[in-house]
């Protein structure tokens, strides 16, 4: 049986120290980083600590040392990632925290991606997100698009205060079938409708689903203003915008 | 280059969904009794401005929030209306200007 000692990484082991308290969860952490190459140790510990360049960097250099990527997800990426959802149910870390733990995941996921492609995997679906012009409230959009990732979407996130022209020209560059708008304001609400109506003025509104979500809105909102769906959280916007690509699917093939 | 099992992606796939997901489900719960753009220093790291703010040499602006306001309650719960009662108040309010 491995013991904490039997850990190189002294961050990793403070943190299982410091902060794990269920048994089985120590003792499955213990198994899975005693067994775990340093390298993969320290790129764990990097995304612990929401260091994004040293994550892109380890991930980098494990690749080009013939490291399996399968092995860099496990071990690396997911493992840390494992500890970050640990810490953030105990609250001892908030969603600052967590969102920068996503980011330092997505510079390592950034190198495995070619990986994907090469092995004939595409992406579950690409999506644009963004907050609405006026509008700077951007954690839910961040909650989704952690979501999104996690599940094998390709997300460009234009931020916050999001222009009508800036949804249009990514929606065109990425030719990206799903669009998610993120309003918090009910006096930027509108601006979803707005945007909504600049894509039927471009004659792009047939190129998109348009999904829209934020704490204020509704379902009956999002049908008045023309939008394909309206995802109540994280959680449903996953589910929203698998169901918005099966129907272009099925659009496609009628 | 290497080469991935789409089947062995897959469910790494499933462990990070599950993982982020219940991340997801606990942020909903936490708001409710902390401000979500509040890190573990109590720091703000909203883009916008918020009257529970105050600045600090380090950076970041201090939050002294007290997180005893579930904020939620305030908000319209039927904007849809709002937004066109606002719009028909708007539209009254040019109307006698003229």
């Amino acid at each position: 049986m491995a013991e904490l000692g039997d850990i190189q990484n002294e961050f990793i082991r403070a943190e299982i120290e410091e902060y794990l308290e269920r048994p089985e969860e120590i003792e499955r952490n213990i198994e899975l980083f005693s067994r775990s190459r340093p390298k993969m140790q320290d790129m764990a510990a990097a995304l612990i600590d929401g260091d994004n360049d040293t994550v892109d960097q380890l991930t980098r250099e494990a690749l080009d040392e013939g490291i399996e990527a399968l092995e860099v997800m496990d071990d690396g990426l997911i493992a840390g990632m494992g500890i970050v959802g640990i810490k953030f149910r105990e609250n001892i870390i908030f969603v600052p925290e967590v969102l920068a733990c996503a980011r330092a995941m997505k510079a390592g996921m950034a190198h495995i991606e070619p990986i994907l492609s090469a092995s004939g995997i595409d992406p579950v679906g690409t999506v644009i997100m963004g907050t609405v012009k006026g509008d700077l409230h951007d954690i839910g959009k961040n909650l989704c698009i952690m979501m999104l990732r996690g599940s094998g979407f390709v997300v460009h996130d234009l931020g916050v205060d999001t222009s009508e022209d800036e949804f249009m020209d990514a929606v065109e560059e990425h030719e990206a079938s799903l669009l998610g708008m993120s309003a918090l304001l009910t006096t930027t609400m509108p601006n979803m409708g707005k945007t909504i109506e600049a894509f039927i003025d471009a004659d792009l509104r047939e190129d998109v689903k348009i999904m829209v979500g934020g704490a204020p809105v509704t379902q009956e909102f999002a049908d008045d203003m023309g939008a394909d769906g309206y995802g109540k959280d994280a959680l449903a916007c996953v589910d929203l915008a698998k169901q918005l690509l099966e129907e272009i699917e099925e659009e496609q093939n009628a | 280059m290497q080469k991935i099992d789409p089947e062995a992606y897959r469910k790494r796939l499933e462990r990070m969904s599950a993982i982020f997901g219940e991340m997801v489900e606990h942020a909903d719960e936490q708001s409710l009794t902390r401000c979500p753009y509040k890190d573990r220093h109590d720091r703000c790291t909203a883009l916008f401005g918020c009257r529970h703010r105050r600045p600090s040499e380090e950076g970041l602006p201090h939050c002294v929030s007290d997180d005893k306001l579930d904020y939620r309650s305030a908000w319209e719960s039927a904007p849809a209306e709002a937004v066109d009662k606002m719009r028909d108040r708007l539209k009254k309010g040019r109307k006698n200007e003229q």
